[in-house]
C-alpha cells in the first residue's frame, strides 16, 4: 500500500537531512503508529506520504515513495489526495467551514462526487466517526475532541484508502484521546482503512496500533510489531521515547527473575503477566 | 498560601466554577485534575486575579484578589500558560528574561546579573530567538522567565502538553527541584503518570465543582471519583486495582515489582 525506499529529504536551506535513508513498507489494512522526540522527522515522513513533500514544501528529495501504486513525485498531491486523506496537526488550520455539514460538503464537492451520492456519504462518515448528532452544529462551539472527529469524518467522506494523522490528540484530555483512537480502530477494522498516525502518547499507540515505527534524528531506528519494539527499552529511551509503565514493570520483573514472557503493551496483557507471575508463586 | 473560600464564577466565555473551597499551604505540591471543560483553566486564572470571583473569596499570600492589584499578586505568583506563545513576547531569550524581571527588580544591573544566572541555570543560549525553537524549548524559556522572579507560588497550566518525553522530563525535573526548595505548586495536568510521579495532593474538578481533595495515592485508586470526573487512573494503579489483595496500595512500577517479589517469596517459604 505504501512503499518507502531509501528516502532522504532536506528542507531547502536546511543544514541537515530531515529524513535520512528511510525504508518502510506499510501494508493494506495496517495500523501504524509513529513516535519519536520532537524534531525526529515524524511530520516530514507524513508529508512524504501525502505528497506535501516535495510538491508544496521544497527541498532535496532522494529515494522513492510509492502510495497505492503511484510514485508521489510523479503523481502530484491532487491525485494522491484521492488515495490518502490527511489530518493535520493544527486542526483549526484544517477547518474551512463554520458548520459541520459544510465541512464535509466542501471536500465532496471539490472531489466532484455526484450529487445523488453526497447525502449518503455524509451520513455514513458522520456515523463512522460517531458524531451524527453534530451535523448542524457550529464548529466554533465544539470541543477539541469533537473537532478532531469532524476532521476525520470530512476525510472519511472522501473514502481514502489511507488516512495519515499528525498528533491528532495533542490538545485532548485522556478520555477524548481514547475516543479518537477508538474511531480510528473502527475505521481500520470495519472499513479496512490503512492508518498511519504520529502520536506522542505511547500508551495509546501500544493499545491501538498494530505496528510501531520509532524515529530519531531523521532516521527510522526501530519498526515492527508493538511488543517486539517495546522489548528494546534502552533503544527507545535513547530516542527520547518512554515506554508504558506496564512495559517498565515487565522489565523490573524480568530483572528479578520473576518473568520471562512477552512485554505487555496494555493493561489487559499486563494483568495476564501479573497473574502468571503470581501463579508461579503458588506452585 | 492560596485559599479559595466558597468561590463561584460564571461567564459565557469561560467554564463555571461553583462552591469551590480549598487551602493550599506553603510548600505543597497539588495537582488540579479533571476533563476538558471542567473549569481547570478558569480556576487557575482565579488564583492570580486575572479573573475575580463572582462570590466567595480568593486569597494569595494573604492578599484578596478582588481588592489587591494583579501586578501585586504577580510579585509572589508565577503563572505558566499551557501555550508558551501566550507569554513569550521578545525576540531573544535574554530579552525575554530581562522583560519578565522588569517589575521584580528595579536596578538594571541587578536584572542583568539575575538574567545571567538564570540563563546558566537553565543552560539557555540568550541570543536565540524563542520563535525559532521547538515548543518544548519555548516552554523551557517561559518557565525560566517566570522562575527568574522567584515566585513563592507557581501555577502551571498543563506544563507538559505538546512536549515529547525528553522535554517533559526536563521541565518536570525543574518543577520538582523548585518544590524541594519550598516553592508551593499548583499544577493542572491531563497526564496522570506525571501527576502520580510528582504531585502529593490532588484536587479533582468536575463540571466546575471540587468533587475530591486528598493525597494523590488515594485519589488515583478512587474509582468512583475518577469515573465521576471522567478520568482514567494511571496504568500501574489501574493494574493494582485489577489484581487487588496486597497490591491495592501500589502506585509505582517499582512498588508493584517489589510486592510481587515478596508474594512469590512468601509462597515459596510456606511450601
Amino acid at each position: 500500500m505504501i512503499r518507502i525506499k531509501g528516502l532522504s529529504f532536506r528542507y531547502s536551506g536546511g543544514v541537515k537531512n530531515a529524513l535520512s535513508d528511510i525504508s518502510l513498507d506499510i501494508g493494506k489494512g495496517d495500523f501504524l503508529g509513529i513516535i519519536g522526540a520532537s524534531g525526529a522527522g515524524k511530520s516530514t515522513l507524513t508529508y512524504a506520504i501525502n505528497g506535501v513533500v516535495p510538491h508544496y514544501i521544497r527541498g532535496d528529495f532522494y529515494g522513492e515513495v510509492v502510495v497505492s501504486g503511484l510514485d508521489t513525485v510523479k503523481a502530484g498531491p491532487e491525485t494522491l489526495a484521492r488515495h490518502v486523506g490527511s489530518v493535520l496537526q493544527d486542526i483549526d488550520g484544517q477547518m474551512v467551514s463554520s458548520v459541520v455539514e459544510d465541512e464535509l460538503l466542501f471536500g465532496l464537492e471539490n472531489f466532484g462526487v455526484p450529487h445523488g451520492e453526497i447525502e449518503s456519504r455524509i451520513e455514513e462518515s458522520l456515523a463512522a466517526a460517531g458524531i451524527s448528532e453534530l451535523r448542524s452544529r457550529d464548529i466554533g462551539t465544539l470541543s477539541g475532541g469533537q473537532k478532531q472527529k469532524v476532521a476525520i469524518a470530512a476525510i472519511m467522506a472522501l473514502r481514502p484508502e489511507i488516512i495519515v494523522l499528525d498528533e491528532p490528540t495533542g490538545e485532548l484530555d485522556p478520555q477524548s484521546s481514547r475516543r479518537v483512537f477508538e474511531t480510528l480502530r473502527s475505521l481500520n477494522e470495519e472499513n479496512g482503512v490503512t492508518i498511519v498516525v504520529v502520536e506522542q502518547k505511547i500508551m495509546l499507540l501500544c493499545e491501538f496500533a498494530g505496528r510501531l515505527a520509532v524515529m530519531s534524528g531523521g532516521k527510522l531506528i526501530s519498526e515492527g510489531r508493538v511488543k517486539d519494539v517495546l522489548m528494546d527499552a534502552d533503544k527507545l529511551e535513547g530516542a527520547g521515547v518512554n515506554i508504558p509503565r506496564v512495559a517498565t514493570l515487565a522489565r523490573l520483573l524480568r530483572k528479578k527473575g520473576l518473568y520471562s514472557g512477552d512485554t505487555p503493551a496494555d493493561l489487559r496483557q499486563a494483568e495476564a503477566m501479573m497473574r502468571e507471575v503470581l501463579s508461579d508463586a503458588a506452585v | 498560601m492560596l485559599r479559595f473560600e466558597n468561590v463561584f464564577f460564571y461567564r459565557e466565555s469561560a467554564n463555571t466554577i461553583s462552591e469551590v473551597s480549598f487551602d493550599l499551604r506553603e510548600g505543597e505540591f497539588a495537582a488540579l485534575i479533571g476533563e476538558n471543560g471542567a473549569g481547570k483553566s478558569t480556576l487557575c486564572r482565579l488564583c492570580n486575579g486575572l479573573l475575580k470571583p463572582a462570590s466567595g473569596r480568593v486569597t494569595v499570600c494573604g492578599h484578596d484578589t478582588a481588592t489587591v492589584s494583579t501586578s501585586r499578586i504577580a510579585r509572589d505568583t508565577g503563572f505558566l500558560f499551557q501555550n508558551p506563545d501566550m507569554q513569550l513576547c521578545q525576540n531573544t531569550v535574554y530579552g525575554e528574561i530581562m522583560f519578565g524581571l522588569e517589575y521584580a527588580l528595579s536596578d538594571p544591573e541587578e536584572r542583568k546579573r539575575r538574567t545571567g544566572e538564570i540563563l546558566e541555570l537553565f543552560s539557555l543560549d540568550g541570543g536565540r530567538d524563542p520563535f525559532s525553537m521547538s515548543r518544548g524549548e519555548r516552554q523551557h524559556v517561559a518557565l525560566a522567565s517566570i522562575l527568574a522572579c522567584k515566585p513563592r507560588l507557581l501555577i502551571l497550566d498543563e506544563p507538559t502538553t505538546g512536549l515529547d518525553y525528553r522535554e517533559c522530563v526536563t521541565i518536570m525535573g525543574i518543577i520538582s527541584r523548585l518544590h524541594s526548595d519550598g516553592t508551593t505548586i499548583l499544577m493542572v495536568s491531563h497526564d496522570m503518570e506525571v501527576v502520580a510521579d510528582f504531585a502529593v495532593r490532588a484536587l479533582v474538578l468536575s463540571k466546575g465543582r471540587l468533587i475530591a481533595d486528598g493525597p494523590v495515592r488515594q485519589i488515583m485508586k478512587d474509582k468512583k471519583v475518577l469515573d465521576e470526573a471522567s478520568l482514567l487512573p494511571p496504568q500501574i494503579p489501574a493494574l493494582a486495582m485489577l489484581i487487588g489483595g496486597d497490591f491495592s496500595d501500589v502506585l509505582t512500577a517499582d512498588e508493584m515489582a517489589e510486592t510481587a517479589e515478596r508474594a512469590v517469596r512468601q509462597k515459596g517459604a510456606r511450601k
